[in-house]
């Protein structure tokens, strides 16, 4: 048994339990506030007004999907090149400040969203204080304009993070000339590069629009362009929430289920086609957009459907890995090696299931792929179903289960509780299912997402079951999945303050079977790479940019600004003049 | 025990959730099985597993 | 690169499965002639709706034989006109716009089913084989009152589906003993002619009147009732042409008798 991780790189293993601290606190506020909803919109049990309840569900989606996955990506990512490097950061300070400023801007983001639970917000910056836009934020609907300079403090944390990594890379090639690139760290290097590419979309649509308009430096906007340009990094973002769960099943589960990596090679080719094709699909969001040409939504859909390829072989890689290591344990058989594996280990446990949601999940991402079908399923519940099995259950569960076994390596304790650990990753895995189970189905009735009350004067076609058992089906998944959360965070903290215990874990990454060496070395020459995804950038968006600028201006047909307030008597006013207009 | 109490754990969940989307994928072929059936599927379907699990295997002479 | 034998099996049945993907949705695009919503549509400001024709006055117009347009306007947080009519059978071609925030025009369980973006205009031709009510909601946030954001679809049968309407000049006051003549506006939506009957009540006499509306013209019908058969006070009007109904009330005698009660 190697050194702990602790013990080898102190300072890193610091700077890992604070953004796994951050990731981890998200979590917990999301978990809650997805509860408030799971049991809200079904009707179940209601303790916001329905008009917060986008207050709620801003904080859910930006605090999961930005704060936690992402913070957690950040630990992970430190942890993956410093141990696999094996050397620290060229300048400590650059990775501090890369932590802090993505902590600095999420807590300013934080605060602008959770103002909106005050009853009379102080005004900042001109406007009222609140944020209630989703973590979408299409404009015109409009939030204070600290929410969108935290999400850009934010961004640029990340990309310092990624310069961060660059720059040990480079450091570490000075002393080891001609070496490949060890597998863990080119994960790092190859999704940074993703994210360089596509987080520019967000940053432009931000800085140069959203952000100058709420602060009243310009009156009106292109709704079209900045929307597409958010999908233009809102696909992308997703991978980037998933390749950290890939990295775990690249690297860590073959460790866990008793054997190795099957292809060091393969796993490259990977995360190069992610690198590749995961921008240029992101119209695949706007299939029902107007303003965009079926040609362009065709070509994202092509693109989309070449995506399901990495995937596809990941899958191959992840079982075959799997395979290996019960085959290692003394398993035999066609099937009965499944029972080889080391079920009681919830790391392992977790990881699989996750993987396991995940390819069911992908049935459901082709349905959405699919640009006629998606009719029927866009926007519905459907979609949250969908997130729910992929960034919700398959990063989400492999982020958790990574953590039983990574955070005693951070800290030097032992995991408390394993049993409790397995009963927990089982219950998120039930909680899940019971949950999207009932989101799918509602979704294809057509009960829409996103709504505080999807309660209306028609009632839906249910075709099996009742409306009643889909809502309790789904608050019942809800209330489990909080529950399963809350253990995970129990066993985490305790786990911290375990100090006088010796943690049980092997620390060691096994070589791949097929190591890195008989795959060609163009592989790890990343200028190449970059090259044509900028390449299939171009392809994919120049066009569909230049003609939604052509139609609609780059700051758009005259748009104003929808700021979101409760402000019920406004709206009130609204709707009474219009049915003013009405009449006469 | 016929198998570890993990793998007990595990295969009730994987029980749980067949018995919850077999439900949806059966009303695809227009069966359609009520909340209360699939319970009861589910009830007899689980206890069976369990009886059967904590039984002592055959080889194993009996369990202290 | 060393690539396991399974290895290369999975990778060739991987593409194929996206081939053939690509291909279904291909064949569903192209093959089976399913538009999509796209960018035909010139844009438009938000601000200048009410001066457009199509959406100053949001509803549902035909444009040929079997064509209909339906011009819908989406705002926080209802949609116009509400309900919408359609008939059966018919291509109904939507158009929708936005006056302020991006929503969406959805129609419940069916893939009607658009975004609607501030400065664009979104256009979608469909046909509806079953009468009936169908749920109109915006599945897109717009703000805090997104979930009341709802409206409705009527689908009519075609043979009961009209476009027709109605408008009554009435008198409010006529003198004792006068006659009372209603002059009732029938608008034809309609391309083909409208023969149909025009019911009129004063009180408690009935008259009815034939008439026929050309398509798409609109047709003036006068009816009168004896004043003497009616009793002085307040008599309640109506006229009413297949669906459409309009009442009002119309004074019979002077002012001073009744001690005016008159607003
Ligand atoms: C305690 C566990 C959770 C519960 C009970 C829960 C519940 C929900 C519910 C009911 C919705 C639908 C809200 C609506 O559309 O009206 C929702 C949306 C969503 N959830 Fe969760 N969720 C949980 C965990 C997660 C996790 C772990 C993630 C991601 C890492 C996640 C990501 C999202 C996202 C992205 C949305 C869509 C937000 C939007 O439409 O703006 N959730 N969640
Ligand atoms: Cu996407
Ligand atoms: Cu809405």
């Amino acid at each position: 048994m190697t050194d702990l991780f602790v013990d080898e790189y102190p300072e890193q293993a610091r700077l890992v339990r604070a953004a796994f601290l951050t990731s981890f606190v998200a979590l917990g506020i999301g978990a809650l506030f997805g509860v408030i909803q799971a049991l809200h919109r079904t009707g179940v049990f209601r303790i916001v007004e329905s008009t917060t309840y986008y207050t709620v569900l801003t904080g859910h989606g930006v605090f999961l999907v930005i704060t936690f996955t992402i913070f957690f990506l950040v630990g992970l990512y430190q942890w993956a090149v410093t141990d696999s490097l094996q050397r620290g950061p060229v300048d400590a300070r650059l990775t501090w400040s890369w932590y802090g400023l993505m902590s600095v801007g999420t807590l300013i983001a934080a605060i602008a969203i959770l103002a909106g639970f005050l009853d009379d917000p102080p005004d900042v910056l001109g406007s009222e204080l609140s944020a209630d836009v989703l973590f979408t934020f299409y404009a015109p609907l409009q939030a204070n304009p600290i929410f969108y300079a935290g999400l850009v403090l934010f961004v640029v944390g990340t990309w310092l993070a990624g310069a961060d990594w660059f720059r040990t890379w480079w450091a570490w090639k000075r002393d080891h000339p001609g070496e490949r690139i060890p597998l863990p760290t080119f994960m790092v290097l190859t999704t940074m590069i993703m994210w360089y590419i596509s987080s520019i979309g967000v940053a432009v649509a931000i800085l140069a629009f959203i952000l100058p308009w709420s602060l009243g430096l310009i009156d009106s906007l292109n709704p079209t362009l900045t929307r597409t340009l958010f999908w233009y990094f809102g696909h992308p973002v997703v991978y980037f929430w998933l390749l950290p769960a890939y990295l775990l099943w690249y690297i860590v589960l073959p460790k866990l289920s008793g054997g190795r990596l099957f292809s060091d090679p393969l796993a490259r080719v990977v995360f190069i086609l992610f690198v590749l094709l995961s921008t240029p699909v992101g119209i695949h969001h706007q299939y029902l957009d107007p303003g965009i040409s079926e040609g362009f939504k065709f070509i994202a859909m092509t693109n989309t459907m070449f995506l399901l390829l990495p995937s596809l072989l990941t899958a191959f890689t992840v079982v075959a890995s799997m395979e290996h290591g019960a085959r290692q344990r003394g398993g035999t058989g066609t099937l009965n090696w499944l029972r080889a594996l080391p079920w009681k280990d919830p790391a392992f446990t977790g990881m699989a299931l996750a993987g396991l949601v995940f390819a069911f999940g992908g049935f459901t991402g082709i349905v959405n792929a699919g640009m006629n079908i998606n009719y029927l399923v866009h926007n519905s519940l459907w979609v949250p179903g969908h997130i729910h099995t992929q960034v919700g259950t398959a990063v989400a569960l492999t982020f958790m289960a990574g953590s039983y076994w990574l955070v005693p390596q951070l800290t030097g304790n032992r995991l408390v509780g394993r049993q409790i650990a397995l009963f927990q990753v089982v219950l998120w895995f039930v909680g899940i299912v019971f949950m999207t189970n009932s989101m799918y189905r509602a979704g294809l009735i057509g009960v829409p997402r996103r709504s505080a009350e999807p309660q209306y004067a028609f009632d839906y076609e249910v075709g099996v079951g009742s409306m009643t058992e889909l809502d309790v089906q789904l608050a019942l998944g809800g209330v489990l999945l909080f529950v399963s959360t809350v253990l995970f965070l129990a066993i985490i903290l305790l786990t911290a303050f375990n100090t006088d215990s010796d943690p049980l874990v092997d620390g060691t990454i096994p070589p791949a079977l097929s190591g890195p060496e008989d795959s060609p070395r163009v592989l790890d020459d990343l200028r190449v790479w970059i090259g044509i995804a900028l390449v299939l950038v171009v392809i994919a968006y120049a066009i569909p940019l230049a003609s939604i600028v052509d139609r609609g201006g780059l700051f758009g047909p005259d748009v104003g600004p929808f700021p979101v307030v409760v402000d019920g008597v406004m709206y009130l006013q609204h709707g009474v003049a219009y049915v003013g207009v009405l009449i006469t | 025990m016929r198998i570890s109490p993990a793998k007990l754990l595990i295969v009730i969940a994987l029980c749980l959730v067949v018995l919850v989307e077999a439900r949806t994928i059966l009303a695809f072929f227009d069966v359609e099985v009520s909340v209360l059936e699939i319970a009861l599927v589910g009830v007899v379907a689980i206890t069976a597993l369990v009886v059967w699990a904590v039984r002592p295997a055959d080889e194993e002479t009996s369990e202290p | 690169m060393n690539i396991h034998a399974y290895e290369r099996l999975w990778l060739v049945a991987s593409m194929v499965l996206i081939v053939g993907f690509i291909v279904t949705i291909t064949y569903g695009t192209v093959g089976l002639g399913i538009t999509m919503v796209d960018d035909r549509e010139e844009t438009i400001s938000p601000d200048d709706v009410d001066e457009d024709d199509r959406f100053q006055d949001p509803r549902v117009e035909q444009v040929g034989e079997n064509e209909f347009e339906a011009y819908v306007v989406s705002m926080t947080f209802l949609f116009q006109p509400d309900p919408i009519e359609i008939p059966a059978n018919n291509e109904v071609t939507f158009y929708v716009t936005s006056r302020d925030v991006i929503h969406s025009f959805t129609v419940v369980g069916t893939n009607t089913n658009t975004m609607v973006i501030p400065g664009e205009v979104s256009a979608m031709t469909v046909e509806f084989d079953e009468p009936g009510e169908y749920g109109v909601v915006c599945n897109e946030y717009c703000g805090p009152g997104h979930h009341d954001m709802e409206g409705s679809l009527i689908v009519h049968p075609e043979d009961e589906y009209s476009l027709t309407e109605l408008s009554v000049d009435a008198p409010d006051q006529v003198g004792p003993g006068e006659d009372v003549e209603l002059t009732i506006s029938i608008q034809n939506g309609l391309l083909e002619d409208l023969e149909t009957t025009v019911d009129v009540e004063v009180g408690d006499e009935t008259l009815e009147q034939d008439v026929t509306v050309p398509g798409g013209e609109t047709e003036q019908v006068s009816v009168t009732v004896d004043g003497d058969d009616l009793e002085p006070g307040d008599a309640e009007w109506s006229a009413s042409v297949d669906d459409e109904v309009e009442t009002g009330t119309v004074t019979i005698g002077d002012d001073a008798d009744d001690g005016g009660d008159e607003p």
